[in-house]
């Protein structure tokens, strides 16, 4: 007989190695490579903003739940990967109190407000964005020429840009070269290339002006490869996303691969669709979900008054990912309920 | 060998290793077994004995009338001491029958001879008896499922469809667990002739061996005795399929979807999709029960576990306290690291508060786990990571059907499929926030059929 009190609880007894901090972890890990490039193109201010968000973020949720008298949960690493998501999607030239403002917006309203972490009908990083955007369109809408990047006189006389442009701290993004009515030869120009294939594979590696962590598809494509290796996310979103940002942009007559490797879809479809608590569980959900971003991402950039559509196509999906879940597979052994013959069967009771 | 599986499920960490390799031994002179009235699914039993009867091995000792009754028989000769609850292997107290062995016989008295000792019934050919007669002695046998469930095999063997495939449930999926796999390699002509008998009963045209991968090396010894055995000589047709190792292929749905790729309909039974799955123990016990009129009144069992420091295959009599086999020395604890005693697997079996607890005619093995294996994880939040909804091998969609249960909506509980939980596990294995999903179902089941037989009640 044992000689002390054994353990009961009810089965499994066995669990996976598997754990919240360590996706998280997962997570920053691939995004180490966008961010490390993002530091390389624009310094020493790009690092400082994003360990100002991270920290913010952390902060934010340590001191919120301490106020509200709830466990802390700064251990699981979300508020971290907040925090990098937020700072790789704003210009590398944001303020760095500003960053942190667009944090704790992101953690204390559209986190922990509703419960904290799972419980987000938003993407908090993106409400983040959404937040500073609105707040303070002028900052988070200049941009900053990658350090290297020489952009030639006829360049600029034939985009007709500002002079205040030029003075080496404002930038365009291609995307934003297009939205002014200009071309992808005109893109090519701003960038040194010459052809079209030259500007592709120029914004597949990402030697452009943009958001801190999102100009490079390669990187972050390899993040999410990881990302999928380790079994963190599905490939079922970033396809799908890609895919129905191709084809709709095809179809409403843009250049279908620019789309995809310009502006921040790449990003979008491997790290924040695929954000755990606000994306569909069920797979027909999820497909559904992705087409819907390539969609309106498609749509805003076309039509809106925003060269970029990304952030608000995510969040505009969040908002159907309850109804998304209704989509369930069909279960084990499903048999089809059969309508009755009778028209009531209320009558014969 | 093309491998064949099933849908979702998981790999929890295999563990077998610890006892594959070991032999099965036999656990000789039982000093006092504790044989549990009632170790079926169905109606209880009425004990047959009083208080200082005396009973032979293999005598019935516990009947009732009734179509899900299976009789229970003594496993020893000796004198029935008690009659009282005890703590049975599901940890609930429940009528037990204690027999204690006869006294050695004094200097100089002859020892009394086996044959005085022993009531086992006549030898009868299953394939010259009658189906009637057939599944008449498998249930005189005290035969039932053997895997866990503990389901009246007479009850099985007699489905109102037509049988395709008699399936013998050789996946043993349960980490730890190895007495089916050392079953298949020593008693390999017992599992073939077991498959060829329940063929016979329900007039199945095929046998199939279902084997997992990590149990390949019993595939040519089962294929040595099938193509030796009298039965396939005569016609009938058994083969072994080997399948990718995977958590909970040893459920019987999964494992039918896994060989013959067909669904077992919500609410239905193995019959409606034309098969019969049965385990490795109990197509043994079936042939033991027609070659030597031998009751099911022992088994073999694994003893495994971190804390257990001698694993062991043994086969012991139905009611041995498994601390007698460890007394015994078939098998070694070390008591300063254990921290957790598990009848079963460690994915379905039972935590129970010691190791005096009787071996059952269910009991596939007992887990003696270390202070590290029992580790208890508290309750995280949900973070609709979505393995659950990956792992679920029935499709239920975990994470959504636990928000229904929490907000006890039974009704939407009900439409993502509550009812057709098979209980495997696998989706709290695999969350990340250690939710107590499986186990939210399992209350969330009773609660939901009791709410069905209340509307039923006022219905009427």
């Amino acid at each position: 007989m044992p000689a002390k009190p054994m353990l009961l609880s009810s089965s499994p007894h066995s669990f996976t190695p598997v754990s919240t901090p360590k996706i998280m972890l997962a997570v920053i890990i691939a995004l180490i490579p966008a961010s490390a490039y993002g530091v390389y193109l624009y310094g020493f201010h790009a690092l400082a903003l994003i360990l100002v968000t991270m920290a913010s973020a952390a902060a934010a949720e340590f001191v919120f739940r301490k106020l509200i008298k709830a466990s802390t949960t700064v251990g699981d690493f979300s508020s971290l990967v907040s925090g990098l998501l937020l700072a790789l999607i704003l210009p590398p030239s944001t303020p760095l109190w500003m960053g942190a403002l667009g944090a704790i917006f992101a953690i204390v309203v559209a986190k922990e407000f509703f419960g904290g972490l799972g419980a987000n009908p938003f993407n908090p990083a993106l409400i983040g964005r959404a937040f500073l955007l609105m707040s303070f369109p002028a900052a988070v809408t200049t941009w900053t020429l990658p350090q290297g990047l020489v952009v030639g006189p006829d360049a600029i006389t034939s985009l007709s840009l500002s002079s205040g442009a030029v003075d080496a701290v404002a930038a365009v993004t291609p995307l934003g070269i297009v939205k002014s009515g200009k071309t992808l030869a005109d893109v090519g120009t701003y960038l040194g290339a010459h052809t079209d294939a030259e500007l592709f594979k120029q914004l597949f590696l990402g030697y452009h002006s943009g958001s801190l962590g999102e100009s490079s598809v390669l990187l972050i494509t390899l993040g999410g490869i990881f990302l999928l290796a380790v079994g963190v996310i599905q490939w079922a979103i970033p396809v799908s996303v890609l895919a129905s940002t191709f084809i709709f942009s095809w179809l409403l007559g843009m250049n279908p691969l620019f789309s995809i490797l310009s502006g921040g879809i790449a990003f979008g479809a491997f790290f924040m669709a695929t954000d755990y608590a606000t994306r569909p569980l069920t797979p027909k959900g999820q497909i559904i979900f992705g087409i819907g971003i390539g969609l309106i991402t498609a749509i805003i950039r076309k039509f809106g008054g925003f060269p970029e559509g990304v952030t608000y196509a995510i969040l505009i999906m969040n908002i159907a990912t309850p109804f998304l879940n209704k989509m369930r597979v069909k279960k084990y052994g499903f048999v089809p309920p059969v309508k009755p013959v009778k028209p009531s069967k209320e009558a014969s009771r | 060998m093309a491998l064949k599986t099933f849908r979702g499920g998981a790999h929890p960490p295999e563990r077998k290793d610890r006892s594959s390799g070991l032999a099965m031994e036999r656990l000789r002179d039982v000093k006092l077994v504790v044989v549990p009235v009632n170790q079926h699914f169905g109606a209880p039993l009425q004990p047959l004995v009083k208080v200082g009867d005396s009973v032979k091995r293999g005598q019935k000792i516990a009947d009732a009338d009734g179509r899900m009754t299976v009789p229970v028989h003594a496993p020893i000769a000796g004198v029935v001491k008690k009659i009282e609850p005890r703590t049975q292997s599901n940890n609930l107290d429940g009528p037990c029958i204690i027999i204690e062995a006869l006294p050695p016989p004094a200097e100089g008295q002859p020892a009394p001879s086996a044959e005085d000792l022993t009531e086992f019934m006549p030898p009868l050919d299953a394939f010259a008896c009658t189906k009637e007669e057939a599944l008449a002695r498998v249930r005189a046998a005290g035969i039932v499922g053997m895997g866990g469930a503990g389901f009246p095999a007479h009850v099985k063997l007699a489905p109102s469809k037509p049988i395709a495939v008699v399936i013998a449930n050789g996946a043993e999926c349960e980490p730890f667990l190895t007495i089916d796999e050392r079953t298949m390699i020593e008693q390999a002509d017992d599992v073939v002739e077991g498959v060829a008998i329940t063929m016979k009963i329900v007039n199945a045209p095929e046998g199939v061996i279902a084997v997992e991968e990590n149990k390949a090396h019993a595939v040519p010894l089962l294929e040595k005795a099938i193509a030796a055995s009298p039965r396939t000589r005569a016609g009938m047709k058994i083969r072994v399929q080997m399948l990718k190792t995977k958590y909970p292929q040893g459920g019987e749905k999964m494992l039918i979807t896994a060989i013959t790729g067909k669904e077992v309909p919500s609410g239905g039974l193995p019959m409606d999709v034309g098969c019969v799955v049965q385990n490795i123990g109990t197509l043994c016990a079936m042939v033991d029960a027609f070659k030597e009129g031998k009751p099911l009144i022992e088994r073999g069992l694994t003893i495994s576990g971190g804390a257990c420091t001698k694993p062991a295959n043994v086969v012991a009599p139905i009611g041995t306290p498994v601390a007698d086999i460890l007394a015994a020395g078939l098998a070694q604890v070390d008591e300063e690291k254990l921290g957790m005693v598990i009848y079963g697997g460690p994915m379905m079996g039972v935590a129970v508060p010691n190791y005096q607890i009787p071996v059952q005619k269910n009991t596939s093995g007992v887990l003696l786990m270390d202070i590290v294996e029992s580790k208890h994880y508290e309750e995280e939040t949900c973070i609709r990571c979505g393995r659950c909804m990956r792992a679920c091998s029935c499709r239920l969609s975990p994470a959504l059907l636990a928000v229904a249960i929490e907000a006890e909506d039974y009704k939407e509980a009900e439409k993502i499929g509550l009812l057709d939980c098979i209980e495997c596990g696998t989706c709290s294995f695999v969350c990340p926030s250690h939710r107590h999903l499986v186990q939210r179902f399992r209350v969330g089941k009773q609660v939901l059929r009791a709410m069905k037989q209340k509307e039923a009640q006022n219905a009427r």
